[in-house]
């Protein structure tokens, strides 16, 4: 069973100007503590027509997680133009929130977001090269999509395999030394050294 | 009988294994097959049973539907109090759930369905034990245990106060384990499995009591489901699936030797489930006829795998009532309602139906005390009895009783009005937080959340908690979260106190980064269907073509989002609270090397001054080494004293700590060595010049004691002024001790003295250990003195003993290996308001050992009568314990235990002579050698708290007039 489920996420800041930072407040719910942090992303689909011009525009490590309900705010910078073909720059596309558990994407929440010129006079004759300063953003807020995700909620499984698969290297070569801090709690080491792997 | 089958309670068609009602008959529970995973519905019953509130639509009909478990759904049972429900699935887990009141009605996010779940139940536990599907489960008699049985051949018992843990796992069917019920009176738990068996288990040790296989050896087949029932008189065990002459029926066990005799024919099919009325009937009275006195019966409903209903009465050779052709498939489940005339049955085809009977049809239902009676009569033991009876038929005699039965209920309502205050706050709750409105902090979360970077130089946010869980609570206990959890310094203050709690562990590890590989997956991930609102956007026709193309987008899980991938080898380390780590762990030392003072003195001590907890710790330490050893066998003590010796004496009756320091030889005057006593309290110091070395410093508030080598005592004010020339004593010193303005000495001769040095009068008598030390190998592991002067010595055999001055002999107050503490079971009687008198010498000697019945929780494992004289016999003890230690808050709280122990199993002759004693005679006599007090509290005011005790019981109504009245009359004079 999911141990999280996303109880709401508002957008802010919308609609604004194409430059500005997107601003989503996630709230959650935990059934128990989560012993590793939640991955949240926020991917902007340059392209209808294609996935290779998807900018993930940020990844954030939400955690620790006791059992509750939580909230936190996901910033991220606008897209990169750079990135975005210039036939797709001005219309509709679309901006997901993910997260993943161990790796493993669980819930998908995908929005349409509509970019406009606001100026009447450039909506009618878009230049050829979009100018995005003039570019107003405006996410569909109200209907959000929502895909759910079976995935294996517990460590045992998967660690066992991981530990066959990973190779030990890294952390022979990981002097003790550099552990951070002074030595951890020797009850804690187990559960760390598993982490590691 | 009125039947109906309330078509809006399906799950969209698929089959619904489990129905039970709710104890409170106000909702019931369905479980079974959902869209792709299991699903729990929970139901309102106003509508089922009333059809203008089927029509009624502000009345809702569905109240949550759960659909965590991620496979089909077995069984669904509420516990006996409401306050959970238990469901068991093919995912092999078994889930609790509980109702979160402080969440309201909520649409699921993202979902089109505009349809609210009105209540909100959320997984408090999920119970991961069973390696093949769970089939049933069911709550013992007071909720104590939780079974579940599953395929994987096995019955797990699960402590119910204390989930995940086990009790005990009971192996021994060979087949698949599908169906359980308890016994009403908790003695037993039965199981059907497809092995051809029925089992019944002993809860008092989890053997085997029986097993039963004749009825079962021709059963061919499967069925899906084996639930059995046991009536409930507890007489009759009624299995489901048996064969009698190739024929199915359902055979009836007799509790008195398990015959099986009797059984249940007329199936046509194999009976799936047996389900008894909870109620216990009598024949109905007609009126005008003469009451005739009848045996009563139990009514018992039969559902099989031929589509097919019956009910039958025990009185009646036949069944009352057979219903043909009720389902298209084979009936699943059945669940009676409290009140016993309404039925609920579910079938595999998906759909339930509800039966309604008239008293005329099934019988008088006895009401709790006439059932009370009959369990009573045949065990020995009421269920009821222990769990605060109710009486509610009993006629209220006087108007006394009447007021004071009106003021408790004065007195919850307000409690009432608070535990269902959270539900109706509900908004409120959510919205404020800190004082601070959720709004408020909205505004401002992204400025104020704490944000880090993880060694590898990625975000991580903490996320703000709004609220903790639900969890499950046990009674008695407190919030099991906050022992694991140690508070986090945060230097944002608005944030620092809703995360404050944060895990102990805490592993600042990144996830792997894996979503390639579990791309696999994406085909058969469920789609959130929402229709989209097509005016919205499109600003033009162009713009629906990328729109379609984007919609995949939403649902397929991204190949070409990696993202960053890093899997750094950070370990989280939470920093370590060293304050607190080096005090705990010092201060058990503390606590065992201070001669003088309890353990619970140490205590208050360490919350008021913390600092000086830790350097006394540390002067404690250094003194262990040259402390002389207690050991009562008792030779001359021959170790070398070392160059300085500490010794750290603390009061409670002070705020301060106060030190005590030895200096051996600090100077040799003419051929004497002179040893220096250094005290200190605040700031205020004195010091004393001995003539010879010191072995033991002690002391109280009062004075400061000093044993030196040459077998001399001296005794000192607190200020240091000398009270009484050096005592000699008869041997080397062993231990010495001071409480208050007295002091206690144990000699390495095996001998006691105990002065009370500002009456100066000797209050023991250089009295031989002897008698308690002979013909054991103990030795005294422990000392102390009491407030009130008591001399207490702990043997290493567990043994406590005190030296009672009066009658001059040794009494035994504890013993670790005592029976009676561990299956004394007086857990109903103590209030929570009762841990402070708890604390006291008494505790101090029985200590953690006294957990309030350890064995206890097998509550039912024990013959009743066993256990109450066992409990009694502890109490009574206890008593006279503290009376004898002269600790005047531990009599009073052992008294008021007692009493409520008493009123709870009626001991009617023990109560009335514990409320005469305390009453005292009402007319004054010389000749009468009654006291007014005891250890300094008037007994009529014990009286005044022991009362409202027995007034809970209206059994005891006239027992409570007479004293009340008797009291009132004494207050007049």
């Amino acid at each position: 069973m999911a141990k999280v489920q996303v109880l709401n996420v508002s957008v802010l800041d919308n609609p604004s100007p194409f430059g500005n930072p997107f601003q989503f407040e996630i709230t959650f719910e935990c059934m128990e503590d989560l012993p590793e942090d939640l991955e949240w992303k926020i991917i902007y689909v340059g392209s209808a027509e294609s996935e290779e011009y998807d900018q993930v525009l940020d990844s954030v490590l939400v955690g620790p997680v006791p059992a509750g309900r939580h909230m936190f705010v996901f910033q991220a910078d606008a897209p990169n133009t750079g990135l975005i073909p210039e036939s797709d720059a001005v219309g509709v596309t679309v901006v997901l929130i993910t997260c993943t558990y161990r790796g493993q994407e669980f819930i998908r929440i995908g929005y349409y977001v509509n970019n406009e010129y606001t100026d009447p006079e450039l909506r009618e004759n878009p230049p050829v090269k979009p100018n995005y300063t003039q570019l107003q953003r405006n996410i569909l807020a109200s209907n959000p999509r929502v895909t759910r995700f079976h995935i294996n909620w517990e460590a045992t499984m998967e660690k066992m395999e991981d530990s066959e698969n990973v190779d030990p290297a890294p952390n022979a070569m990981l002097p003790p030394t550099s552990m951070p801090g002074k030595a951890p709690p020797f009850g804690l080491m187990p559960d760390n050294s598993m982490d590691c792997l | 009988m009125k039947l109906l089958k309330p078509s809006w309670v399906n799950h969209n068609g698929k089959p619904i294994f489990s129905v039970d009602i709710h104890p409170d008959g106000t909702k019931f529970a369905t479980g079974g097959q959902g869209e792709d995973s299991g699903k729990v519905v929970i139901w309102n019953m106003a509508p089922v049973l009333r059809e203008e509130d089927e029509k009624n639509e502000n009345i809702p009909k569905l109240l949550c539907q759960m659909d965590n478990h991620l496979a089909c759904v077995n069984c669904v049972r509420w516990s006996n109090n409401g306050l959970y429900l238990a469901s068991g699935g093919d995912d092999k887990l078994v889930m609790v759930w509980k109702r979160a009141a402080f969440i309201g009605p909520s649409t699921v996010f993202g979902s089109s369905s505009k349809l609210a779940n009105v209540e909100q139940w959320r997984c408090v536990m999920i119970l991961r034990n069973h390696t093949g599907d769970v089939m049933d489960v069911a709550w013992s008699p007071h909720d104590v245990w939780l079974a579940s049985c599953s395929v994987d051949n096995t019955i797990a018992i699960w402590n119910a106060r204390k989930f995940p843990e086990i009790v005990m796992t009971l192996k021994g069917h060979t087949g698949l384990v599908k169906g359980l019920t308890w016994d009403p009176v908790g003695k037993y738990i039965a199981s059907q499995a497809d092995d051809h068996s029925l089992k019944v288990w002993r809860t008092m040790d989890w053997q085997l009591e029986t097993n039963i296989t004749k009825p079962f050896s021709e059963c061919g087949g499967t069925t899906h489901v084996l639930r059995l029932s046991w009536s409930p008189d507890g007489q009759y065990l009624v299995s489901a699936h048996a064969m009698n002459n190739s024929g199915p029926t359902a055979q009836i066990i007799e509790r008195d030797g398990w015959k099986t005799n009797m059984d249940f024919v007329g199936h046509r099919k194999a009976v799936t489930v047996v389900k008894f009325n909870p109620k216990i009937f009598k024949k109905k009275q007609k009126n005008g006829s003469t009451p005739k006195p009848s045996c009563p019966y139990c009514c018992c409903a039969v559902g099989s795998k031929d589509r097919s209903l019956s009910v039958w009465l025990t009185s009646l050779k036949r069944p009352l009532v057979v219903i043909h052709d009720l389902f298209d498939k084979s009936i699943m489940d059945i669940t009676w309602t409290l009140n016993g005339l309404g039925l609920l049955v579910c079938s595999m085809d998906g759909t339930v139906a509800f039966l309604d009977f008239s008293q005329d049809e099934l019988g008088d239902p006895l009401n709790e005390e006439e059932k009370n009676a009959i369990h009573q009569n045949i065990y020995g033991k009421s269920l009821a009895i222990t769990m605060g009876s109710q009486l509610s038929s009993t006629i209220i005699e006087n108007p006394e009783m009447l007021k004071y039965q009106q003021e408790q209920q004065r007195n919850q309502n307000p409690n009432g009005a608070q535990a269902s205050g959270p539900e109706n706050q509900t908004p409120k709750l959510t919205n404020v937080l800190n004082g601070e409105s959720l709004e408020d902090i909205r505004k401002n979360l992204l400025k104020k959340q704490v944000e880090t970077r993880t060694a590898d130089g990625r975000r991580r946010i903490t996320p703000l908690c709004i609220c903790l869980n639900v969890s499950f609570s046990y009674p008695g206990t407190s919030h099991q979260r906050c022992s694991t959890l140690i508070p986090q310094i945060s230097s944002d203050s608005s944030t620092a106190n809703s995360l404050g709690l944060r895990p102990s562990h805490d592993p600042t590890s990144t996830s792997p980064n894996k979503t390639a590989e579990d791309n696999k997956d994406s085909g058969t991930a469920a789609v959130n269907s929402i229709g989209m609102k097509s005016n919205l956007l499109l600003t033009s026709a162009s713009k629906i073509e990328p729109m379609k193309a984007l919609d995949s987008r939403f649902t397929e899980r991204s190949k070409a989002t990696p993202g960053v991938t890093s899997v750094p080898l950070t370990i989280g380390i939470t920093p370590l609270d060293r304050v607190k780590d080096s005090s705990s762990v010092k201060e058990p030392k503390g606590k065992d090397e201070t001669s003088s003072d309890s353990e619970d003195k140490i205590v208050v001590k360490s919350m008021t001054k913390r600092k000086g907890e830790m350097e006394g710790a540390e002067v404690v330490e250094k003194r262990k080494k040259g402390r002389p050893r207690k050991d009562a066998k008792i030779m001359p003590i021959s170790q070398p004293f070392p160059q300085v010796t500490f010794l750290l004496s603390t009061d409670v009756s002070t705020d301060g700590v106060t030190y005590l320091e030895v200096e051996n030889e600090v100077s040799v005057v003419s051929g004497s060595r002179l040893s220096q006593l250094k005290w200190s309290r605040e700031g205020r110091e004195w010091d004393t010049l001995l003539p010879s070395r010191i072995i033991i410093a002690t002391g109280s508030s009062d004075v400061v004691a000093v044993a030196c080598e040459d077998r001399t005592l001296s005794v000192f004010t607190a200020c240091g002024r000398r009270l009484i020339p050096s005592i000699m004593l008869p041997a080397p010193m062993s231990a010495l001790h001071c409480s208050g303005h007295f002091v206690m000495a144990l000699t390495a001769s095996a001998t006691l003295s105990v002065w009370d040095v500002q009456k100066q009068t000797a209050l023991v008598k250089n009295e031989s250990l002897n008698p308690i030390l002979s013909g054991t190998d103990a030795t005294v592991s422990q000392s102390f003195l009491t407030r009130q002067g008591v001399a207490v010595v702990s043997l290493s055999n567990g043994k406590t003993y005190c030296f009672n001055s009066s009658l001059e002999t040794w009494n035994l107050i504890a013993d670790k290996q005592d029976s009676l503490v561990q299956c004394a079971d007086f857990r109903n009687c103590v209030s929570s308001q009762d841990a402070l008198g708890s604390m006291g010498p008494l505790a101090l000697t029985q200590g953690r050992n006294l957990s309030a019945g350890r064995l206890a929780s097998r509550l039912s494992s024990m013959p009743h009568h066993l256990q109450q004289g066992m409990t009694l016999a502890f109490l009574e003890k206890q008593l006279a314990s503290a009376l004898i230690l002269l600790s005047a808050s531990e009599y009073r709280h052992w008294l008021l235990i007692y009493a409520r122990f008493l009123v709870n199993e009626g001991y009617e002759l023990r109560l009335r002579e514990l409320c005469q004693d305390l009453l005292g005679p009402v007319h004054k006599s010389s000749s009468s050698s009654w006291e007014t007090t005891v250890l300094g509290l008037r007994k009529r005011d014990l009286l005044t708290e022991v009362l409202p005790v027995i007034g809970q019981n209206l059994r005891f109504q006239r027992l409570f007039t007479e004293y009340q009245d008797q009291l009132e009359l004494l207050r007049l004079k």
